[in-house]
């Protein structure tokens, strides 16, 4: 595995940088396949006192171990003097940069597709006691076979254990569920099918559902939608670290808001975004749901939508710029896996 | 109430209900037969304003308020040399401006306002784009001349789309006679029941109808996509109707081999007791969505993978 990787890895562009890593696109000389590098900085002398950076080591630990359609894999590991380089699939694209083309129509069976490729990927990911907890649309990648792998393992962790104590800081905030904002520290795994839900509403809407500006905003904005919650609708609630008192706010008919979506549609929305976490459905449940099984059928593959630069442009980098501006602002938090 | 009078001879449509008024280039408005009398030679100048005029460019007032007209006229002149299209402009700022320009200069010239500056400016335009007009006026005779084609195309298709209807009703009535005739013949000599053989005459006749009513809907589809582009059009009717994949069906993702005995589903754990040997949550660890189920699912299972594994 660990032969000759400079030679093995040739370099053909640059693709960007975020704060723990510079990525490249390269060509593996011995498969023929173009892969991404990411390569991880070592950084000052004090990060570099833990050895290799936490983001980094939760990808390569969690990676290594996950093999699934629609996860992104990690292909190699390579060490070069005191680098660490990870190769990933290379993807052409995220849905985020989708969802904001403006030439792109989402049909239904689109919509669908995306939803049960999603679905798939994390559905693995829980049997195996992880937790992603930073799904949003710019780490679910596309290539351009149409196919969708969930990206950016560097807040995976772990979760089924009794003791843990989790932190709440996690997950973008417009994706971040009630509980976590409320400052939840033992959560599980609906914080990752909030997300799912809010990253499901932004494809029908194709604007973000929930852009909070500041954590309680976001709050505000949740209950604006569906209520604020009762101690009978979510007990408990009052005990939770963070919890506010928030303004009454009277539930809306999510029908009104995606007034295109099907009945079914709304069903798996109400279910995705379910206010009282234990009431939110898992990935199987999700799936098993009447809206996937119904029609229109998801579309397949190829027949999903690509911005119109990457089957013209071979070596375009669509999301370069984006990420590197998004890093100026501070962005989320500190990781970063770049295609 | 019709208060359309000519300004010269005073004669008001009331009067003569055959009134026709005219307007020309300045647009000040003549009854016809005035516009006979003053413009016997062919050209005059106008009673109201003295602009000398030319009688073919007298025509009816569409609009009540001449002043409409006169600036229809003026338009028209204005447009003939300012022909330049959107893609001319690298910006659309520019474009607007341009666009704003012509619009000031139409109004100028309606209104009377420095007529001479603004004819001026015209002039200075069309010297100093004399080219680009020249070349776009060719453009739009180019373009009219497809548009016409197209419309002829159009008309072809409208025929023969008519002529192919006429020929199926024809066609069908035909049928229909056929039908009637078969029926009283078979009235008439065979043995069996009257009503047995009604009821077969009106099922074939039902089948028929059906059978009719589905050719000509791919005909029709063909016909209205195609506009000269008919090949086009074709190509792209298959992109429209949505490609139906396979329904989605879920299936459980394959339980990976752990080398050990089965542990408990998570059904089994609830219904079966395995929790009363953990820590339950708490109301707090609850509403933050954690629950006791799946660590204690996780602990069994973690407890039994590996128990076949032999070096």
């Amino acid at each position: 595995m660990m032969d000759e990787p400079i030679i093995r890895y040739e370099k053909i562009d640059f693709l960007g940088e975020g704060q723990f890593a510079t990525v490249y696109k390269a060509r593996d000389v011995k498969t023929d396949k173009i892969v991404a590098v990411k390569k991880i900085k070592i950084g000052s002398r004090l990060e570099a006192q833990d050895g290799i950076n936490r983001t980094a080591l939760r990808e390569i630990k969690l990676l290594q171990e996950l093999q699934h359609i629609n996860l992104i894999g990690l292909l190699d590991v390579f060490g070069q003097k005191s680098n660490v380089s990870l190769v990933f699939d290379f993807m052409d694209t995220d849905l985020e940069i989708i969802v904001k083309d403006n030439n792109i129509v989402l049909t239904p069976a689109n919509v669908k597709a995306y939803m049960i490729m999603t679905l798939k990927g994390l559905e693995y990911l829980h049997q195996n006691w992880i937790l992603h907890r930073d799904l949003k649309p710019n780490n679910l990648l596309i290539n351009r076979e149409g196919i969708l792998k969930i990206g950016d393992f560097g807040l995976a962790k772990a979760f089924g254990s009794p003791t843990r104590i989790n932190t709440h800081q996690v997950v973008t905030r417009w994706y971040r569920s009630p509980e976590l904002l409320f400052g939840a520290r033992q959560y599980g795994t609906g914080v990752d099918m909030w997300a799912i839900g809010c990253i499901l509403a932004e494809l029908l809407l194709r604007v973000p559902f929930l852009p909070g500006e500041t954590d309680l905003d976001q709050l505000s904005r949740i209950f604006q939608v569906f209520g604020t919650p009762t101690e009978e609708i979510w007990p408990g609630m009052k005990n939770l670290t963070d919890y506010v008192q928030f303004k009454q706010f009277p539930p809306q008919q999510l029908r009104h808001i995606f007034s295109a979506a099907s009945d079914d549609l709304i069903q798996l929305l109400e279910s995705l975004l379910a206010i009282y976490p234990p009431k939110r459905c898992d990935c199987t449940q999700a799936l098993q749901m009447p809206y996937f099984s119904n029609k229109p059928a998801p579309s397949v593959g190829a027949k999903l939508p690509m911005p119109s630069n990457i089957t013209k442009l071979e070596t375009e980098k669509p999301s370069l710029k984006r990420k590197l501006l998004e890093n100026i602002d501070g962005g989320s938090l500190a990781k970063r896996l770049q295609f | 109430m019709d208060d359309q009078a000519c300004p010269r001879c005073k004669t008001t449509k009331y009067r003569n209900p055959s009134l026709k008024l005219m307007v020309n280039v300045c647009g000040h408005a003549l009854c016809e037969s005035c516009v006979d009398l003053l413009f016997l030679k062919g050209s005059g100048s106008c009673p109201d304003c003295n602009v000398p005029l030319r009688r073919s460019n007298f025509r009816v007032q569409l609009f009540e308020d001449p002043m409409v007209e006169k600036e229809i006229d003026i338009r028209k002149r204005v447009l003939k040399d300012y022909n330049k299209k959107e893609e001319d402009f690298a910006t659309l700022r520019e474009y607007n401006d341009y666009l704003e320009e012509i619009e000031t200069i139409i109004y100028n010239l309606t209104n009377n306002i420095d007529v001479v500056g603004t004819n001026k400016r015209i002039e200075q335009y069309k010297k100093d784009n004399k080219e680009l007009i020249m070349k776009n006026k060719a453009k739009i005779g180019r373009e009219e001349i497809e548009l016409e084609e197209i419309l002829e195309i159009e008309k072809q298709m409208e025929e023969l789309r008519r002529a192919e209807i006429a020929r199926m009703e024809q066609e069908a009535k035909k049928q229909k006679i056929r039908e009637k005739e078969a029926l009283i013949d078979e009235l008439m000599f065979a043995e069996g029941d009257a009503k047995d053989i009604l009821n077969t005459f009106a099922q074939t006749v039902a089948s028929n109808k059906q059978e009719e009513v589905l050719p000509p809907v791919p005909k029709i589809t063909q016909f209205s996509t195609g506009v000269k582009f008919t090949t086009r059009g074709l190509e792209q009717t298959p992109m429209v109707t949505i490609e139906e994949g396979p329904l989605y069906r879920y299936e459980a993702p394959p339980v990976p081999d752990r080398c050990g005995p089965d542990p408990p589903s998570l059904h089994e754990i609830m219904t079966q007791g395995y929790l009363r040997h953990v820590k339950a949550e708490t109301e707090t660890e609850k509403a933050g969505g954690y629950s006791s189920q799946l660590p204690c699912l996780r602990a069994l299972q973690d407890a039994l993978a590996g128990l076949y594994h032999a070096s």
